[in-house]
């Protein structure tokens, strides 16, 4: 396989998957809260909002659920304790036992920094993992809605394959909270 | 996370605690079987287990009246704005320093001769190790520390106190301001004095063993406690209706995580106390985990160890778990009843011949009856001021307290 093929293959892996879907714009954090409250009443749930800055109230808005993630870390993190356990006492016990300061093979005061750096390791990495694939991060090629959307204003990203979709009632949903645009677009 | 909001509030006055019958039969009936058991004790010519019994109900208490005092100069010197709410709880628990401080002089002249060997002539003499150490332990200089500990300590929660009971008269934000720089020294001095107060009263049990990271330990349980009795307040006042709008599950979830935090801070710091010790095995350190690590003490040990850390880290491991004030409840009270337990462990393997595990009502009802007078000073405190410090500044931040994660 040549270079060019896998930087194409790695930069197709990268490249987002994108949807088509109607997309309303606000200069008011506030009126757009009250609109993604009216979008979720119409029926929309798989909605988004893009902000330039992270806001309290837009999670229980858009009636984000909590994450996975915490599961994962658990899981990750007991599953990195047991092989903690498992690996000191194979290394120090069974395949090289060695007598250090009089102590008994199976120490578990001397192991368990051993273990819980094994637990701690194993949690975080699979939570950054886990948030990265939730997230489909990295991507090298986000569609920009609007650029002033990292600066001051705010949007209501509806898909297309959304429970409610319906463009004209959500333009007026959204020009009736005082959207100052309203599209269709790529997101 | 706080939300920065620019027009101020106009908050009312909740008002103080009217202390219920109910409660004051509570504290009365606390302190009456404490002095009844500890006068028993006395008169049945156990003086060494009464004044065991008293060092641990002194030791509780006075740590959850520092907690206070801790938790308020760290509150003032991070201008922290969520806990704006609830800092009138950490003042309330200074109130008890005046009485500790009588208590604590009671033990100086009547009790540390039947505490601490190193107070005895004969002892030190026939002792090279507690000659080398009686620069430090000595009569004059344990009163001058303990009797100076307590002066300061009283001295900054005056201050700190009596600015904020100010700012519920006044408004006055730079109160605030002022009592930020209050906050630094006063929280310098707090871990220098806490730590060699420990020393004093607990590490000198045993005047031949040493351990260096001793203060943080007693400084993890210090924390873990005051939350903890912190939650209580909280379901009490909520119980009864006092803190609608002031308290909310957000609060609740800010403390559970400090809770959390200080479950596993008190665990990483009795682990690292520990190993150590067991990896080098020197004799004059191994002397204190020798007696608490067979028969009966093993099985305290085992029981600190499951019972303060492992069933409250997995307790308060959920996110919802820290915000159900009944969930937090119980395992606060399950946190102070090991708070207990682990002072018991620190000091009675001291009591009696053979490091024989000796228990009784006697510990119970001492302790009990310090709890009494606690929250006797607590409630008295509530009882004459706003339950909530309503005109502080940064108080808008604490009414619309949000925490998303």
């Amino acid at each position: 396989m040549s270079l060019d093929n896998i930087v194409s293959k790695i930069e197709g892996i990268l490249r987002s998957k994108t949807k088509q879907g109607f997309v309303g714009i606000w200069e008011d954090e506030h009126k757009m809260i009250a609109a993604a409250h009216e979008a979720r009443k119409a029926g929309c749930t798989k909605f988004d909002a893009i902000t330039p800055f992270p806001m309290h109230a837009v999670d229980e808005a858009i009636g984000l659920k909590r994450s996975y993630i915490p599961w994962v870390t658990f899981i990750f993190g007991t599953a990195g304790c047991l092989f903690g356990i498992w690996f000191t006492w194979w290394t120090s016990a069974v395949d090289w036992p060695i007598i250090i300061g009089g102590k008994p093979m199976m120490s578990f005061p001397a192991f368990i920094p051993v273990i819980f750096e094994c637990t701690i390791l194993l949690a975080a990495l699979s939570s950054v993992g886990a948030l990265l694939f939730i997230c489909g991060l990295p991507k090298v090629d986000p569609p920009v809605i609007d650029p002033d959307l990292t600066s001051h204003k705010f949007a209501i990203f509806v898909p297309e394959d959304d429970t409610f979709y319906d463009t004209q009632k959500l333009e007026k949903i959204f020009k009736d909270h005082g959207a100052t645009d309203t599209r269709k677009t790529e997101f | 996370m706080g939300h920065s909001h620019d027009t101020p509030v106009d908050v009312k006055d909740p008002g103080t605690l009217q202390v219920s019958s109910k409660l004051k039969t509570l504290y009365s009936v606390l302190m009456a079987i404490g002095v009844l058991a500890f006068v028993v004790t006395l008169a049945s010519g156990n003086a060494e287990r009464a004044w065991h019994a008293y060092l641990i109900g002194l030791f509780y208490t006075v740590s959850l009246a520092l907690g206070g005092l801790f938790l308020t100069s760290i509150h003032h010197l991070t201008r922290a704005g969520w806990s704006v709410n609830v800092r009138r709880f950490f003042e309330a628990f200074t109130s008890y320093l005046p009485w500790a401080a009588g208590m604590a002089i009671i033990l100086l002249i009547f009790g540390a001769g039947h505490l601490y060997e190193w107070l005895h002539k004969e002892a030190v003499e026939s002792d090279p190790l507690l000659q080398h150490k009686a620069s430090y332990l000595n009569q004059t200089f344990f009163w001058i520390r303990t009797i100076g500990f307590f002066g300061l300590w009283i001295y900054f929660s005056r201050v700190l106190v009596n600015g904020s009971l100010k700012q519920d008269q006044t408004g006055d934000a730079s109160i605030s301001e002022r009592l930020g720089k209050v906050a630094i020294p006063c929280i310098l001095i707090f871990a220098l004095s806490y730590s060699f107060f420990s020393v004093d009263t607990l590490m000198s049990l045993e005047p031949h063993w040493f351990s260096t990271i001793f203060g943080v330990y007693t400084f993890a349980g210090l924390f873990q406690s005051t939350i903890a009795f912190t939650i209580l307040v909280i379901a009490y006042l909520t119980a009864k209706g006092r803190l609608n709008g002031f308290v909310n599950e957000n609060h609740l979830h800010d403390l559970g995580k400090f809770l959390f935090a200080f479950t596993v801070f008190w665990a990483y710091i009795a682990f690292s106390q520990y190993m150590l010790i067991w990896y080098a095995n020197l004799p004059e350190e191994t002397i204190f985990f020798e007696p608490r690590s067979h028969g009966t003490w093993g099985y305290v040990s085992v029981a600190l160890i499951l019972f303060k850390f492992i069933v409250p880290f997995l307790a308060l491991l959920p996110q919802w778990a820290k915000r159900s004030l009944n969930h937090l409840v119980a395992v606060s009270f399950l946190i102070l009843i090991m708070q207990f337990v682990d002072l018991y462990w620190l000091v009675y393997p001291n009591v009696g011949k053979e490091h024989n595990l000796v228990f009784g009502i006697t510990e119970v009802f001492v302790f009990l009856g310090f709890m009494g007078l606690f929250i006797f000073a607590v409630s008295r405190f509530l009882s004459k001021h706003s339950i909530v410090a309503y005109r502080d500044p940064r108080i808008a931040e604490s009414m619309h307290h949000h925490v998303v994660y």
